[in-house]
């Protein structure tokens, strides 16, 4: 997580000025709306007068910083966004190699990344371009453009405003982001299992996968239990998920930096984990979230890098028993800072470890995911509570059959009342 | 026996080096300093392995904080004369050449700096300064040359963050100065006769000031020796 500003510097990250300074506006909006993907919360809950005295009070910190009157950037003329737009920006992108920090396709897995840090020397992570939420200035075109000209002070990232081969360019860029991710994430609250007939395929990239639509389920830091993590780096999991008349298959996608296995001291193994009830029962009682607990476990369908897919039984995070006899299998693909993963798992499950995941019935499921290579491992971990998936109804013929039958019924009633009618007539 | 006998010559050589130079410089009245830096210590030298861009920046490359050369002298120090003001005010130039700032030290007055990107890949001119306002100014390949100003005296560290290896720094000094060779020895010329504080800094090993008495047509040594910190 970014340490919090040294106010006496008087250097801000978020500016839409020319000069070193931010304006009063700039210094207002933050503490208005927060910095997202940070500590700092919004304070709009504060009259707009407090909140403008603060920013006065800011300012008697750093009296130096502020003595000059902050120059206004110009941003170049605004360009709106179109095919022909993004198409120059992405080629802007290539050429001012955007991609040694923030990689080829957005998701903070550059060359440079293990190596930035920020003004006071502290290891700072590049943006993820496909999570504008996370963006610290905000997700907007403008507010884009304007980090790409001013660039994020005491941060690496420099400024572009000089550095692109035509000004205009700037609105490329910013039109090519903002076209690489939404600029709010819809979060799932129900995970549906698609019913399927025949084969589900093991493998992540198949045409298959890309049909169905994803649940993004967003996930959290582990704070409860020592030792702790304050910055997790999965915070996003997006989850697609089929059955057949054998296996329930899930699919998962995440963004994590690095491929790692680990070295056992610093970087550990990247691991995922579904987490479900051993027993699903109409019960609205569930074992604890974080991994059970001593009286009541949980079960844990898990793929760990360099061990595949497993099966295991937790009864709590530091407390997880391998499945002996797995019938789990699955596959996983690491490429350009995000990793996709298939598990899957027969329907049917004998013994008291192990659910039967039925048709029409709420499932408790839970997720915990592992970036090993940020030094992720045990309780430092990313989290969901619990959520619901639901297994589709299954599929059959009857569906083709039944509309048709009725809709013959429905006529032939209808001509004979006309008949009636007619009769009585 | 061999101390007299280098010491001779080095007096030798003074004196030759000396008369050559009555005859420029005594139209303009000044004279020359030559400062011997000297280090008392192990040289810091980083070695590391290059992970990218390995086609321009190699497999392998050092970070030079101390470089010690021969007989103890210690390179890309500065030494300075702040209240000898120059006649001429050259831009500052500095070079990104196989991902490392060349030179190591630029020596500047305060003014305009050029900044060359030699290396065809991006690069980001990253200053670290307080009396100056800070740089963070992208340099993709297709940016040759930028021109940057640092008008305020201040010794700034120039990083790239894309090559957390690159290290430089820019002396920007008022009076006349110059940086020491691989021999720890720095000429400044043309300094008014009379009498001046010279100035030494390095990058890792700090500050050093001395008094010297310059006079027209001749050459002044003045010795430092830093020592470690």
């Amino acid at each position: 997580m970014p340490a919090p500003r040294d106010f006496t510097r008087g250097l801000y990250k978020i500016r839409t000025t020319a000069s070193k300074a931010p304006s009063d506006r700039d210094l207002f909006k933050i503490i208005t709306d927060g910095m997202p993907g940070t500590s700092m919360p919004s304070w709009a809950v504060l009259p707009d007068k407090d909140r403008w005295n603060l920013v006065a009070y800011l300012k008697t910190l750093a009296p130096e910083a502020f003595k000059e009157a902050p120059k206004k950037l110009e941003l170049p003329k605004e360009v709106a966004s179109s095919e022909a737009s993004i198409k120059r920006g992405k080629e802007m992108f290539e050429a001012i190699e955007c991609h040694k920090c923030h990689g080829t396709d957005g998701r903070a897995d550059g060359p440079s990344r293990p190596e930035l840090k920020d003004e006071w020397g502290h290891p700072i992570a590049p943006a993820n371009l496909t999570k504008r939420w996370t963006f610290r200035g905000g997700p907007g075109r403008t507010e884009i453009a304007t980090r790409l000209a001013a660039g994020v002070l005491g941060t690496p990232m420099p400024t572009f405003i000089d550095s692109v081969e035509k000004p205009e360019d700037i609105w490329h860029l910013a039109n090519y982001l903002a076209s690489l991710g939404p600029e709010r994430p819809s979060y799932a609250t129900l995970i549906t299992v698609t019913a399927v007939r025949g084969d589900i395929p093991d493998d992540p990239n198949a045409e298959f996968w890309k049909k169905l639509t994803p649940s993004a389920i967003p996930l959290m830091g582990q704070i409860i239990q020592d030792p702790r993590n304050f910055n997790p780096s999965v915070d996003l999991v997006a989850v697609r998920a089929a059955y057949n008349e054998r296996d329930v298959v899930f699919h998962l996608t995440w963004d994590d930096p690095s491929e790692s296995k680990g070295d056992g001291k610093q970087t550990f193994a990247d691991a995922i984990s579904l987490q479900f009830p051993p027993q699903i029962t109409a019960s609205i009682e569930r074992p604890y979230f974080l991994m059970g607990d001593a009286n009541e476990g949980v079960y844990l369908l898990r793929w760990e890098q360099g061990k595949g897919v497993g099966e295991a039984t937790a009864n709590g995070p530091t407390k997880i028993a391998p499945i002996a006899g797995g019938e789990a299998g699955g596959k996983a693909v690491y490429d350009h800072g995000q990793y996709r993963l298939v598990m899957r798992r027969p329907l049917a499950a004998t013994g008291e470890a192990r659910p039967t995941f039925r048709p029409v019935v709420f499932t408790p499921v839970a997720i915990q995911a592992w970036d090993g290579g940020a030094g992720e491992t045990g309780t430092r971990m990313s989290l969901t509570s619990w959520y619901y998936l639901r297994l589709e109804e299954p599929q059959s013929n009857r569906r083709f059959v039944i509309p048709p039958v009725v809709a013959i019924l429905t006529l032939a009633a209808m001509v004979l009342v006309v008949r009636a009618a007619n009769r009585v007539r | 026996m061999r101390k007299v006998a280098t010491a001779g010559s080095v007096a030798a050589l003074v004196i030759g080096a000396a008369m050559w130079w009555a005859a420029s410089v005594d139209a303009q009245g000044g004279g020359t300093i030559e400062a011997d830096v000297k280090y008392n210590g192990a040289p810091k030298v980083e070695k590391l392995k290059v992970n990218k861009d390995t086609e321009k920046c190699g497999t392998e490359t050092t970070i030079e904080h101390v470089v010690v050369g021969s007989n103890k002298g210690l390179a890309n120090a500065v030494v300075s004369v702040p209240d000898a003001k120059g006649a001429t005010k050259a831009k500052g130039a500095i070079d990104q050449h196989g991902c490392r700032f060349v030179p190591h030290v630029v020596v500047m007055q305060p003014g305009e700096i050029e900044i060359k990107n030699s290396d065809d890949i991006l690069h980001n001119i990253h200053t670290y300064s307080t009396a100056n306002p800070s740089i963070n100014k992208a340099q993709p390949k297709f940016k040759k040359v930028m021109t940057e100003k640092l008008e305020k005296p201040e010794f700034v560290k120039v990083t790239c963050d894309v090559h957390s290896w690159m290290l430089g720094w820019v002396a920007v000094v008022p009076g006349l100065a110059a940086a020491t060779d691989n021999n720890g020895v720095a000429k400044i010329e043309n300094v008014p006769a009379g009498k001046h504080k010279v100035e030494v800094w390095h990058e890792t090993l700090g500050k050093q000031e001395k008094d010297v008495d310059v006079k027209a047509g001749q050459v002044t040594k003045v010795s430092f020796e830093l020592k470690g910190k």
